[in-house]
């Protein structure tokens, strides 16, 4: 089956096309025929980029508007008779959907009906800045590609096997029952593929396996995969909680942000961006939200920035042992995102000293394995494996989309 | 008709507000000023104004950049003919606001919505100016426009409902609330504040109380944001006196001839934020200094 995956952000659609089934799945033999990105939506110069599988890439500055436009330019640039990758967009049998917010509603995902979408549509209160675009994305997919089933991925739903213990704040009870406020996390499809992965790579089932995951990249989270069921994550209500992040500040006493208000006069929406785009490794550097300037900046004896690097390398350390003992032991540990996949140096830092825990590095592992590279980094006699594992959310969508249409469970 | 698109005529204070507003909702602007090199130094004071943005947390860099991206410079009216809602906002004279009206309803199509941003001449009166009276409108926003939620959307006597419906939809686009207002003067906010500020600036002038306890007594007592000393340093004295001078005019209400002090105030050219010295003392980044009141 081909199927077109599509990720739409307020300015932005990620588009691939994947070519997959229930056996081609089993045989790892799952091809990406096309990867298109449209950035800057709603401005005068947006910008196309295409990638087909054996082709010339191609670039392209354009009006794009709206959504739907910038739909309508993928298929015809996937359906084109010279850059093309198929004849027809009649070839493409169903389309997924990456949704970032489920709500407690979904707890997987599932086919897109008109009450689905209604569901989804109730949970952009809680997501307002994703969900309406990834709704806006669907509508207009739908007017191009009627007759063929449309499937919705969730962020959240991986999380959604947390229990209370884990999920519910130390808030009065009625804020989660009347308002659904509560730890939902993000990042779940991808947590999920890398613990799949796993469970493949060492050909060890991950109903055996106690792993925590880190996905690090510009928004970072981690989570305690119990025996294929997540447990714990760092992300909460948003994607603010939990680890230092490019420009996100994480965790912090909430008092702070109540005193900063008062004492600097802010409103909720400078609030809102002070914690949001002016903190995290970029607040505390003032250099850069960039892994590999900050590397630059810190080795030219630049003090912030060294510690700003401490700082988002000590908080995956103290999860690491946090989530160890939430599970009552811990048996891998994957990294992966553009830092876990590419910075051997912080994949150092955030372990060193967990010897203890029986993890241990192979340091010449460690080094060569970036830039999108596969592989085991822990040394041969750690109890604990360490591995690199760069995620492919697009995947698991295309994947979810034809277990539905085929009537199996994703 | 270019959609997500408006047109601003005037690059003053409220200009500049509006296309900040805009832009930051995701709408091109195109701006005309009386010249390019008028336009081109406004464009400059809105830069700095996003700079003192990103100063408070309010914007990053990145933002900053894809707000000017959106914003165009036009020379010509003609240049603003295929938008559907054009913004204008030039000096409150009625003459110069009539021309402007005049020109516009010339080149726009029938269908684009002009928007005065007058907060004291009649919306029916420029809408006379024009062949389309259903499709004139006022929007009147609080300063500094991005950051206040109200806008009083008022209706002149021809507005039709079309139009009054899709300026409400456009003010949610901006992230605003919308009340619908019939023209009167000083429309809601202005009528009601006007009081408020010249009876506290009495208490003060009477040596009842000084300006930072008048200012506490509102915050604490009645749970208001600011006090109403601070918000006429914000608004500035001087537009607090052209105000109360307005609606005596138009109403002959006591109620609006402005406190002694406040002319004195004026007379020291203590404006408020904008001359660093009001009722209180202000920073260059317009923040109060603690101790800075009477």
């Amino acid at each position: 089956m081909k199927v077109l995956v599509l990720n739409c952000g307020s300015s932005s659609v990620k588009a691939q096309l994947i070519e997959t089934d229930l056996d081609l799945m089993e045989k790892d033999e799952e091809r990406t025929l096309a990867k298109i990105s449209v950035e800057r939506i709603g401005m005068s110069a947006s910008i196309v980029r295409y990638n087909p599988t054996g082709k010339e890439p191609f670039q392209d500055t354009l009006e794009i508007l709206e959504h739907r436009k910038a739909i309508d330019i993928i298929l015809k640039l996937l359906a084109d008779k010279e850059r093309g990758v198929i004849e027809s967009v009649s070839e493409i049998d169903a389309c997924g959907h990456r949704m970032v917010h489920g709500g407690e509603k979904f707890t997987a995902s599932t086919l897109i009906t008109p009450e689905v979408l209604q569901e989804i549509h109730e949970c952009s209160e809680l997501a307002p800045l994703h969900n309406p675009h990834n709704l806006r994305g669907y509508r207009a997919a739908r007017e191009y590609m009627k007759d063929i089933p449309h499937a919705a991925v969730f962020d959240t739903a991986f999380h959604m096997s947390m229990e209370p213990r884990a999920f519910l704040y130390g808030l009065p009870y009625v804020f989660y029952k009347e308002k659904r406020i509560r730890r939902y996390g993000f990042h779940g499809t991808s947590h999920r593929y890398v613990s799949g992965r796993l469970a493949r790579l060492t050909g060890r089932p991950r109903e055996e396996m106690k792993i925590v995951t880190c996905h690090l990249g510009n928004g970072a989270s981690m989570a305690a995969v119990d025996r294929g069921r997540s447990v714990d994550t760092t992300m909460g209500f948003t994607p603010l909680e939990g680890l230092l992040m490019g420009t996100r500040c994480g965790d912090m006493d909430p008092a702070v942000i109540l005193y900063i208000m008062g004492k600097e006069e802010l409103t909720l929406a400078e609030a809102n961006t002070l914690m949001n785009k002016h903190s995290g490794l970029y607040g505390i550097s003032g250099v850069s939200h960039d892994m590999r300037e900050l590397h630059k900046a810190a080795a030219g004896g630049n003090e912030r920035a060294r510690i700003a690097l401490e700082v988002f390398a000590y908080r995956i350390k103290k999860y690491t042992g946090a989530y160890a003992a939430a599970m009552g032991g811990l048996d891998a540990l994957i990294f992966t995102g553009g830092i876990g996949e590419n910075d051997p140096q912080v994949r150092a830092m955030a372990l060193e000293g967990l010897e203890f825990l029986g993890i241990r590095l192979d340091q010449g592992l460690n080094e060569k394995t970036s830039g999108g590279r596969e592989g085991r980094v822990s040394a041969e006699d750690s109890p604990v494996q360490v591995w690199v594992i760069p995620t492919n959310e697009e995947l698991v969508i295309a994947r979810d989309t034809v277990k539905l249409v085929r009537g199996t469970t994703p | 008709m270019k959609e997500n698109t408006a047109g601003i005529v005037g690059f003053g204070t409220m200009g500049r507000g509006l296309a900040r507003t805009l832009a930051g909702a995701g709408i091109e602007a195109l701006v005309m000023d009386r010249s390019p090199e008028k336009a081109l130094e406004a464009l400059k004071l809105l830069e700095a104004n996003l700079d003192q943005e990103i100063a408070r947390w309010g914007i990053t860099q990145s933002e900053k950049k894809a707000i000017l991206s959106r914003i165009k410079i036009v020379e010509r009216i003609e240049e603003l003919s295929d938008v559907p809602f054009v913004f204008e906002a030039v000096a409150d004279e009625r003459e110069l606001k009539r021309g402007v009206f005049w020109g516009l309803d010339q080149v726009c199509p029938p269908e684009t919505i002009l928007i005065t941003s007058t907060s004291t001449l009649s919306v029916s009166d420029l809408a006379g100016a024009t062949r389309r009276p259903d499709k004139v409108i006022g929007m009147h926003f609080q300063n500094p426009v991005h950051k206040m939620k109200l806008v009083e959307v008022v209706r002149g006597l021809k507005t039709s409902d079309a139009t009054l419906k899709k300026v409400m939809n456009l003010a949610e686009t901006l992230g605003k609330t919308g009340i619908e207002v019939y023209e009167s003067p000083g429309y809601v906010t202005t009528r009601i504040i006007l009081p408020l500020i010249n009876e506290a600036i009495c208490v003060v002038f009477e040596g009842v109380a000084s300006a930072e306890d008048v200012d506490r007594s509102m915050v604490l007592g009645f749970g208001f944001d600011v006090g109403p000393l601070t918000l006429a340093d914000r608004m500035g004295l001087d537009e607090v006196r052209r105000w109360n001078r307005h609606l005596y005019n138009e109403t002959g209400d006591h109620k609006f001839l402005p406190c002694a002090l406040l002319r004195k105030k004026i007379r020291e050219n203590k404006l408020g934020v904008k001359t660093g010295e009001g009722f209180f003392k202000y920073d260059k980044m317009g923040r109060k200094i603690q101790g800075g009141g009477k």
